[in-house]
């Protein structure tokens, strides 16, 4: 597994600060139905999606990804909500990750599959 | 055939020293290729050995290889064997070594002790050199009886070449294996040796896309190839090396394509490494006549390349011609004319170019071509390495012209291969589906959609719907104007394969989303669709069997595709929406649908999306629409009592009813049981379109708001709601009260916290819609304004939804709905702590329309005389509550505030404000993320389970409490 630090900057929108992804995930969340983890048991946070240009991705935070630590915070056995309010903080404009991702090789043997 | 028995090895062993020579030079050629080979494939080291003996060095074959071998060798692989002999030299080589040693050295070795027959196991190596090891070994089978042939007498002449060298080979196999190859004249056999092969072939690297091609069609190839002889043979491998499992006739297509597919072409390759292999497997020899003919390339496009993997066939064929010809003439004559014409100055060249034309069709001839040559690439692309190395000139793929030329190819196999690449060439790449278009590529498509041939109606029906799909609209409209939506109505009805029916209603799916074709699908395909697909995966049943219970409906994808095309029809307006509801079973079907997906607690797919979504837009203006709808008509409730406001009588010549009168009316409704409202009487069950509004309908759309997490199907089963609950007819009071009864009030209210701003929207207009049912306007007032309010923007800071302006509207004019004439509902609205934001968006909004709802709500609100008192010890006073007199015209407003047409609710304001909706969704900012948003065109080339599948977009954030207990559904949160 790799693991990767991304610092995400936070950005206006309108009159939220946003991160430019969604996440899906959580231990109250029926682990089954993510449709990233290899271990169809892993109740952690993934990235759903990832808004094209936003923050995210702009740190490279991907699709896919799971999410280990926010700032620090452990983010694998925490409800979807209490997740989601690790990341929207209000004022914190600078959130750090702690992802895992699936390795490129994981990565091209699956799109290659999808072909 | 009848001929190699009787020659026996003597004949053929001095016919074999006569070709001695020339089967050196073939060998050291060869050797040169397998050295290669053998640099770019792995296993490549051992093959150097066997060329420089002239014996064949029994390379290390691969293990895969010798299981192929092994396969091949059962009996019914040896009789295949036989009658690939003519097309499959190589492949004949592989089972003979596997009789000797075993294992590929062994191989090697024994053919050479036979008889001068170590070339053979040359080439036989090369072939295993080259990676292919199948490949490989067909060839070497193929040479083994082929020399039988020649002997023969019949193609003597030419098997002097190289052929003359499989003579030798097959001699000796016919010594070492001469008990099996007993019966080699399997011409017949032909099919069952390409079947091995495919097997073998499964193993193969290309798998996906030479599947795709391969398949199409080549089952009839084969036979026609058999009868060909060698050249025959030789498609065969091709389709083995691309397809892997695949027949041997897709090969052929393929091959020429190769280029194309790549993957196809290179299983071609290997084949023609049997015969010509020698020749060709010196990739730099070969090379250069390849390019002398590029004028035949030019009219064969591919096929150049190829030519010479197809020499060997004809040598070969030459050969055999006897046996071959009768079978080989037919398919050959188009292409030979030209080989003919184009005279090659190498014998070996001469041969093959001759074959290649003549064999095949400019088209096909590449292809094989292709094959054979494409031993060399096969072995590249299938293994990156060797792709680098071989980036030969010589092979390229065809051009779009050329693909596209291929399409009216009289073969069918090239015509579905071809198709089959246009599909995959096209996928995601609008630059090459214009170019297709502009070639003129989409009239043969369509025209291929009538072709008998499964392989190649489907080929070309995927095609269409990769380039059907997209927002190019000119693309919709080229197939339009070539009468491609009725061939695709006649194939559906045609056809029963699921995935033709499937590639069918997806192209349909996809032109659906294009307006001006709307009404064309449903004036050439409504019925069809309904009674091909809606109703029989519906489970619906015209006249169900008391016995048994109701079928479930299948949410399969030909049900999605071709309720996701019903959907966008729907959307044309009035006419659309008539034929529609008149079609006979789909309101009954989607009915019987839906109901089924409550039944089972599936509701979050798509296709039930699908159909909610035509439910709710055939419910749109279904009172003004419904035949007889006038019947309905109730004048007294024209003006429920909440709709009475000053504006609305302004509106309405109804309005001569005084407003307390109607108001009175009303309540008195409202104690009534529903049961006892005046409903017509029936004396048959109902069905089709009024099924759309009977009471009963609203029990399934607040079981579809209480279940689903899917954000389209909210908003459109509460879309289906607010149509109903429209209007004022008896139907639409019937359907109010009974929303109440249901309990479904709560149920919308609570949808009001939904993450999803069109799913507030949808809500907030029926509960406006709703409240013109004087006792729903008391409950919603007492318990939905709380969370109305908390919609609204606070300020210029807006909620943490970040509504879109149109739902902060529709809330606005809900609540102002909500408050006319209902005193106490507006005491609610202030206890709410609405004034504060109301006097914000007033006066800060950017938003023209937010500041006049706002303004209206405020103005109602100080008319209660009542109320001012508070307002006032809130700190409020008149200069609040009176519009802003900023730069937007007073005027406008006064006369008319807003969308305060009561009984016509925003809904129907803007006119098919429901199909806009689904224009909506396709364009909603969710479609990025989620491709399968509402998007009906997917462009899956192969399969559908494209990853789009995965992505739960369309449910961005749902915090629906209710759903959370039976099972957590996937929540998915924007931060």
């Amino acid at each position: 597994m790799l693991t990767q630090r991304i610092e995400i900057h936070k950005l206006w929108d309108g009159d939220n600060l946003i991160l430019g992804f969604s996440i899906g995930g959580g231990i109250d969340q029926d682990p089954s139905q993510n449709p990233f983890s290899e271990d169809k048991a892993d109740k952690g946070i993934y990235v759903t999606r990832v808004s094209k240009g936003g923050p995210a991705e702009v740190a490279g935070l991907r699709l896919g990804d799971k999410i280990m630590q926010v700032n620090g915070w452990d983010m694998t056995m925490v409800t979807h909500d209490q997740a989601r309010k690790k990341l929207t903080k209000k004022n914190e404009d600078v959130v750090r990750l702690l992802v895992t991702r699936r390795s490129l090789e994981d990565a091209v043997r699956q799109s290659m599959m999808q072909h | 055939m009848e001929e190699y028995d009787v020659p026996s090895a003597a004949s053929i062993l001095a016919s074999v020293k006569e070709q001695e020579a020339r089967f050196e030079r073939l060998t050291r050629a060869l050797e040169e290729e397998r050295r290669n080979v053998s640099l770019q494939l792995e296993r490549g080291s051992l093959p150097s050995d066997r060329l420089v003996g002239g014996t064949t060095g029994g390379s290390n074959q691969p293990l895969a290889w010798q299981q192929m071998v092994m396969q091949e060798q059962s009996p019914s692989n040896q009789t295949s064997l036989a009658m690939m002999q003519e097309p499959q030299e190589v492949v004949e080589e592989t089972v003979t070594i596997e009789e000797d040693p075993g294992t590929p050295t062994s191989h090697v070795s024994v053919v050479t002790s036979d008889d001068g027959t170590t070339r053979r196991t040359e080439t036989k190596d090369n072939v295993t050199n080259m990676k292919v090891t199948k490949m490989v070994k067909t060839v070497t089978t193929r040479t083994v009886r082929q020399v039988p042939l020649g002997p023969d007498g019949l193609p003597l002449p030419e098997g002097s070449s190289p052929l003359g060298s499989y003579t030798d080979s097959i001699d000796r196999r016919y010594m070492k294996n001469g008990e099996r190859f007993i019966t080699p004249q399997a011409t017949s056999t032909l099919t069952r040796s390409y079947n091995n092969y495919s097997d073998s072939y499964n193993d193969a690297p290309d798998s996906q896309f030479r599947h795709y091609t391969l398949h199409d069609g080549y089952g009839d190839m084969a036979d026609n190839y058999g009868s060909l002889s060698r050249g025959v043979n030789y498609r065969p491998y091709r389709p083995y090396m691309p397809t892997g499992g695949y027949r041997p006739e897709n090969s052929y297509t393929l091959p020429i394509r190769k280029d194309d597919y790549g993957h196809v072409a290179q299983p071609q390759v290997p084949m023609g490494s049997s015969t010509m292999d020698l020749n060709r497997s010196q990739p730099e020899r070969f090379q250069p006549e390849p390019y002398g003919l590029e004028d035949d390339r030019r009219s064969l496009g591919p096929d150049d390349e190829e030519p010479y993997d197809l020499e060997p066939d004809y040598s070969t064929a030459n050969r055999r011609t006897l046996p071959g010809r009768t079978i080989r003439e037919p398919l050959r004559n188009g292409p030979r004319m030209r080989g003919y014409e184009d005279p090659i100055e190498t014998e070996l060249i001469d041969e093959r170019h001759p074959y290649i034309h003549g064999m095949y069709p400019a088209p096909l001839a590449q292809p094989e071509r292709g094959s054979l040559a494409s031993l060399d690439r096969m072995g590249g692309r299938r293994s990156p390495s060797i792709d680098s190395i071989r980036k030969d000139p010589r092979w390229r793929d065809p051009d779009l012209p050329e693909v596209i030329a291929m399409l009216g190819h009289p073969i069918d196999p090239v015509k579905s291969n071809a198709a089959a690449y246009l599909q995959h060439l096209c996928y995601e790449n609008d630059k090459i589906k214009k170019d297709v278009r502009q070639l003129k590529g989409i009239p043969v498509l369509v025209g291929l959609l009538d072709h008998p041939k499964a392989e190649v109606h489907r080929k070309a029906c995927g095609a269409l719907r990769n380039i059907s799909y997209g927002k190019d609209h000119d693309n919709k409209v080229a197939i339009k104007s070539c009468d491609g939506i009725p061939a695709l109505i006649r194939l559906l009805r045609k056809t029963n394969d699921m995935e033709v029916r499937e590639l069918i209603t997806g192209t349909l799916w996809n032109l659906s989303s294009y307006e001006p074709l709307k009404m064309v699908i449903i004036n050439h395909g409504l019925q069809t669709m309904t009674n091909e697909v809606i109703i029989p995966h519906s489970g619906w049943e015209h006249e169900p069997n008391e016995d048994s219970k109701p079928r479930d409906a299948e949410w399969t994808t030909v049900f999605k595709n071709t309720s996701g095309c019903l959907r966008n029809v729907s959307s044309d307006g009035a006419e659309a929406r008539r034929r529609l509801r008149e079609c006979e079973g789909l309101v009954d079907a989607l009915l019987h649908a839906l109901q089924s997906a409550v039944g089972k607690k599936d509701m979050d797919n798509k296709s039930v999306e699908n159909c909610v979504c035509v439910m709710r837009n055939l419910s749109y203006h279904v009172h003004k629409e419904i035949p007889g709808a006038e019947k309905f008509q109730d004048p007294s409730a024209l003006q429920g009592p909440g709709s009475a406001g000053t504006q609305r009588k302004k509106k309405d010549d109804a309005g001569c009813f005084g407003g307390k009168k109607a108001k009175g009316r009303k309540n008195g409704e409202h104690d009534k049981n529903y049961d006892t409202l005046d409903l017509p009487k029936r004396t048959e069950p109902t069905k089709g379109f009024e099924l759309l509004y009977q009471p009963e309908v609203v029990r399934l759309y607040l079981s579809l708001l209480t279940e689903s997490q899917n954000f389209n199907t909210l908003e459109a089963a509460a879309g289906a709601l607010q149509n109903l609950s429209a209007g004022q007819w008896t139907w639409s009071n019937y359907i109010r009260a009974t929303v109440r009864k249901e309990k479904g009030l709560p149920i919308l209210v609570e949808l009001l916290r939904s993450d999803s701003d069109k799913v507030v929207r949808a809500v907030a207009i029926a509960l406006r819609n709703l409240s013109i049912d004087r006792r729903n306007k008391d409950l919603i007032g007492s318990y939905a304004m709380r969370d109305l309010v908390s919609n609204l923007p606070s300020g210029q800071q807006r909620p943490a939804k970040n509504l879109e302006e149109d739902t902060v509207v529709a809330i606005l004019n809900t609540i102002h709905e909500i408050i006319i004439e209902s005193s106490e509902n507006a005491r609610s609205l202030i206890t709410a702590q609405a004034i504060d934001k109301l006097v914000a968006i007033n006066r800060t909004s950017q938003s023209a329309r937010e500041t006049k709802a706002a303004s209206h709500v405020l103005q109602t609100v100080w008319s209660y005389k009542e109320l001012r008192n508070a307002l006032t010890k809130d700190g409020w006073n008149k200069t609040h509550f009176q519009p802003i007199p900023t730069g937007t015209p007073k005027g406008s407003r006064s006369c008319k505030p807003g969308y305060d047409d009561t009984t016509l609710p925003l809904m129907e304001k803007n006119q098919d404000g429901y199909s806009t909706i689904d224009q909506r969704d396709k364009e909603s900012k969710y479609k990025s993320s989620d491709g399968s948003s509402d998007l009906q065109e997917r462009e899956p080339l192969k399969n559908d389970t494209n990853r789009k599948h995965y992505i739960r977009s369309n449910r961005p954030t749902v915090s629906l409490v209710d759903a959370c207990d039976v099972k957590p559904q996937p929540v998915d949160s924007w931060v």
